[in-house]
């Protein structure tokens, strides 16, 4: 029975890693920290998968441990906030479809976003990731009307830091 | 066009430049210890009782007491140390309460509520710490100058008489020792607790503004 529940809990999140990946990218800058995030929030979610009833969806729950984890129970090391390994903090795209204004202009883009705070960073990636306000809400606890006054907010901050 | 928009239509496709796990990678890593802020609170709360407990058990040998007794001491150190372990365990059980009521899978909001509960629930631990150390240094001192006449032999009466002036400068030096040791006290669990709290309260304060 345990080595049923192990087994689907490491193939649903095998399956969706990316997610983890993503919000690992985000709040940390470099190869180690991303991999202890991802331990952190492997565990975590591991600890709560008992009570994962299936009644959302996997991945919809996956965000919400996830940024959890990043924005309150992770212990962030002092190296995140200095060093930045270019390579680890970049949004990469697929360089052959891509000429490099664009590219440029992306990474640029998610620089800023990294600028953040954890809670507004949360936002913004919840919104890249195509989920309703609704969602959004849900998983941050505020209302669906603070998250659009919000993200609006985020969006004029974002515009100020790459038009100063 | 909006730039938050122009980054969301090419968000996906960052995808392919992920990193990606093995089965057996995700499986070895959730056997893995949680490193969680809340899991390191609850342990230094317990190595700590526990290097307390060791420490007053190492200095508190037969001679310690017989000189307690001297100076009439004994009861209130008994006392004493009944209500600290008490209120210790008290403090631990309240850590252990915090630590099982925090849920990775509450919203954010909630989750921080209950870690903001943690963060007060230490921040009376170290006060706790910081008055019951203080109250027993000045008992302790009170009772030591009261009895320390009782047993000590002494010849010559002039050379241990207090003018106003000397028990001025006894009760400042007093003071001064006090407040050296309880500000090194507060500054070691600022050091301790402060560095596990304080990104956590930047960010339950964002959260606060969000609700504004």
């Amino acid at each position: 029975m345990k080595n049923n529940l192990e087994h689907e809990f490491v193939s649903n999140l095998e399956k969706h890693q990316n997610i983890v990946h993503k919000i690992c990218r985000m709040y940390t800058n470099d190869r180690e920290a991303h991999n202890d995030l991802f331990q952190e929030v492997t565990i975590q979610l591991w600890k709560a998968y008992p009570k994962f009833r299936g009644d959302s969806k996997f991945s919809t729950w996956m965000y919400r441990v996830a940024l959890n984890t990043a924005i309150t129970l992770y212990r962030k090391s002092k190296k995140d906030l200095h060093t930045q390994d270019f390579d680890e903090v970049s949004f990469k795209i697929k360089a052959e479809v891509y000429d490099d204004e664009v590219e440029q202009q992306l990474q640029l883009m998610y620089k800023a976003v990294k600028e953040l705070n954890d809670i507004d960073k949360a936002l913004v990636f919840l919104y890249l990731e195509d989920q309703s306000y609704k969602e959004i809400s849900d998983t941050l606890g505020i209302s669906e009307v603070n998250a659009r006054v919000k993200m609006n907010r985020i969006k004029k901050t974002l515009k100020n830091i790459l038009n100063p | 066009m909006d730039e938050l928009e122009f980054l969301k239509q090419n968000w996906k496709k960052q995808e392919e430049n992920l990193p990606r796990l093995s089965y057996d990678d995700i499986y070895k890593m959730i056997w893995k210890r949680s490193s969680s802020i809340v899991k390191w609170i609850f342990v230094i709360s317990i190595v700590e009782l526990l290097l307390s407990s060791l420490l007053s058990i190492y200095m508190a040998d037969a001679n310690y007491w017989a000189q307690m007794e001297q100076l009439h001491l004994k009861e209130i150190t008994i006392y004493f140390y009944i209500a600290s372990y008490l209120i210790t365990f008290y403090f631990i059980y309240c850590f252990y309460r915090n630590y099982r009521r925090i849920s990775s899978t509450d919203d954010a909001a909630t989750l921080m509520q209950n870690i903001i509960r943690t963060r007060k629930t230490v921040k009376t631990y170290i006060a706790y710490i910081l008055i019951s150390t203080g109250v027993y240094s000045i008992v302790i001192t009170w009772f030591t100058i009261q009895n320390h006449q009782i047993t000590q032999e002494v010849q010559d009466v002039s050379k241990y008489t207090f003018d106003t002036m000397d028990w001025v400068k006894l009760a400042v030096a007093g003071c001064v020792i006090l407040a050296i040791i309880l500000l090194a006290l507060w500054l070691f669990y600022r050091l301790v607790y402060g560095i596990l709290l304080g990104r956590l309260k930047r960010n339950y304060r964002e959260l606060k503004r969000l609700e504004m």
